[in-house]
């Protein structure tokens, strides 16, 4: 049956259709502001750049710190630096707010899923930061021609983009779990700040985790944040074996599950609540 | 068959109190005092296919709270909703892509970008081809009279542009079901008329079956035959216009000019006074005796002009709502 066939081709279509012409419109949206833009891209260059010589000066060439030398030292920042403007970079906070100003009506009556939708914003405008980010590395790799650590392995590239893109739905989904406070209290934005602070440093974002004494970091590893920021720059170093990475993918699959069956749970709690009480 | 089918609807939400200060804030943590309040009190009414349909009431009367039932935004507490052969709070995909609400006070359309983006995501929303997309979207533009703003930054246009963008993106799936929740509200005298025109217009060309709520008697008296009148939850009346007059407002307004001083008094006997400034007089008589009182007053009286209309809509559905608060 060939017409039914694509039929069902062009229904599943037209439903991507819609979250890409989302992704799309947060492009544009981007773009209207340009100076905004501009200026947070000047932000995350500056940023790179003192990170990058506060740790070449604290660091000085064929010295240890930590088991870390200047080279891995330099990867690990710089790289969790990056890696946390792309994975750490949700715009699904705004659903709290949009939950408080009742603006989540307008999507409760047309037929598009909420988090996919907000999804497809992440989506833009990620796809829009990297395209700009490849841009100015390799302006500043031009320039600097900094010691860093280049993995050519494709088999750790790929794994660390598999990592990458897991840290990616698992941080969507607790942005995602913060901006749903707003079915229960107006003050979305104080768990928000807590939690941004805690997940820096629990992430590894400060600093890589395994200077910490083992107990702590075998603790530690069994918590989600590690693998939004810590994990995938290991594996990216080429730090840790093979059973290491198997077993850190598991456990950060097992608590994207875990998340989103309870941002789901908490979502239809938090509806029914909206719907019993409008805004 | 009716496309709008509403019985012993009743919404009641549950307001939790809270002192003001911080005394209050630590007390609501503890101990929360919970009170019931009777959005929508057992209503129950039909709405048959193509019909424009006013929703009237004053603030707080419920008019939203039945619009969010059944657009699937609030869940009723008692009662059955039918639109459309679907139960609205279930909001199934189906059920969605026939109908629209648009609230006068929420907007979707996206801040930073020209119109046209967010009727181009609506577009693939409802999975609207290309033909269909642009048929509808001319025919609208035409309507409004909109086709030089689309490319305009929607933070860029007025009040009333940016509203007749709303609803061209709310009616680019053609519903068969519309709800308009105080459409015209900021609007110039200017624009309502024009946003009036144009829902009248859409009603006739596409058969859709409206429900319009609003502050203004004007959109009311212009759109609807019939109307719904609602207060503290209740229905009140739900008829035509003409009959809601004969039922509760059997009285008439004379209004004449005079061309000299007449002593206020010698009105009083004619009727009830409304307004007594010289030259204009305004009195309001039982129906039945108005064209014997008219004729009385030109008899009696210096006239320079005689203008005999009927009650005001305003005051009668004014009237109504006082006499049912006292």
């Amino acid at each position: 049956m060939p017409t039914s066939k694509k039929l069902l081709e062009k229904s599943s279509n037209l439903k991507m259709n819609k979250y890409f012409q989302v992704a799309k419109n947060t492009w544009d949206e981007t773009v209207s502001y340009r100076l905004n833009f501009v200026m947070w891209r000047i932000r995350v260059v500056l940023q790179i750049i003192t990170l990058y010589f506060l740790w070449l000066s604290i660091l000085p060439k064929d010295t240890t710190f930590l088991g870390y030398n200047q080279s891995l030292m330099l990867t690990y920042i710089l790289g969790t630096s990056l890696l946390a403007a792309f994975v750490l970079s949700s715009r699904s906070y705004s659903v709290g707010d949009e939950i408080n100003q009742g603006n989540l009506s307008n999507f409760l009556i047309k037929p598009i899923n909420y988090f996919l939708y907000h999804f497809a914003r992440d989506v833009g405008d990620k796809s829009m930061n990297i395209v700009f980010s490849i841009f100015e590395l390799t302006i500043l790799f031009l320039l600097l021609r900094p010691p860093i650590f280049i993995q050519t392995d494709p088999f750790f590239l790929f794994l660390f983009l598999i990592s990458a893109i897991l840290a990616l739905l698992l941080y969507f989904f607790f942005n995602f779990l913060l901006g749903l406070v707003g079915f229960w209290s107006p003050e979305v934005w104080a768990p928000r700040f807590i939690f941004f602070i805690v997940i820096t440093f629990f992430a590894g974002g400060l600093f890589p985790l395994d200077i910490l004494p083992k107990s702590v970091f075998t603790v530690f590893q069994l918590l989600p944040f590690p693998y939004l920021l810590y994990f995938p720059l290991k594996i990216y170093l080429g730090q840790l074996p093979l059973f290491e990475i198997f077993k850190g993918l598991t456990v950060s699959f097992i608590w994207l599950i875990l998340m989103y069956l309870l941002v789901k749970f908490i979502w239809n709690v938090g509806l029914k609540l909206y719907t019993a009480q409008g805004r | 068959m009716a496309v709008i089918e509403v019985k012993n609807l009743t919404k009641i939400f549950t307001v939790y109190q809270k002192e003001p200060g911080i005394l209050g804030t630590f007390k609501s943590l503890f101990g929360r005092k919970y009170e019931e309040i009777k959005a929508v009190d057992n209503i129950s009414f039909s709405i048959e296919e193509g019909e424009l349909v006013g929703f009237i009431g004053p603030n707080g009367a419920g008019k939203t709270t039945t619009l969010k039932c059944l657009s699937g935004l609030l869940y009723p507490t008692g009662g059955v909703i039918n639109v459309l052969g679907f139960q609205p709070w279930r909001r199934k995909a189906d059920f969605l892509k026939k109908i629209a609400f648009v609230m006068g006070q929420k907007n979707q359309l996206w801040w930073d970008l020209p119109p046209m983006e967010t009727f181009v995501l609506n577009k693939e929303i409802y999975g609207l081809s290309d033909e269909k997309f642009k048929k509808v979207l001319g025919d609208l533009v035409d309507l409004l009279d909109l086709s030089d703003l689309l490319k305009v930054p929607v933070k860029k246009l007025s009040l009333g542009q940016r509203m007749k963008c709303e609803l061209i993106a709310s009616l680019l799936h053609s519903p068969q079901v519309l709800y308009l929740d105080e459409p015209t509200i900021g609007l110039d005298v200017v624009m309502q008329k024009k946003l009036r025109d144009f829902i009248r217009d859409y009603n006739h060309k596409y058969k859709a079956t409206i429900m319009l709520t609003s502050h203004y008697m004007a959109d009311v008296e212009a759109l609807a035959r019939r109307v719904i009148i609602i207060n503290r939850g209740r229905i009140l009346f739900d008829g035509d216009l003409t009959s809601l007059i004969k039922k509760h407002a059997p009285y008439k307004l004379i209004t004449l000019v005079l061309k000299e001083q007449v002593a206020r008094q010698k009105f009083e006997k004619l009727g009830k006074i409304k307004k007594f400034s010289y030259p204009e007089v305004v009195l309001k008589v039982e129906s039945h005796l108005s064209n014997k009182i008219a004729a009385k007053i030109l008899e009696n009286f210096p006239v320079d002009d005689l203008n005999i209309e009927d009650a005001d809509i305003e005051e009668v559905i004014r009237e109504i709502f006082q006499s049912q608060n006292e």
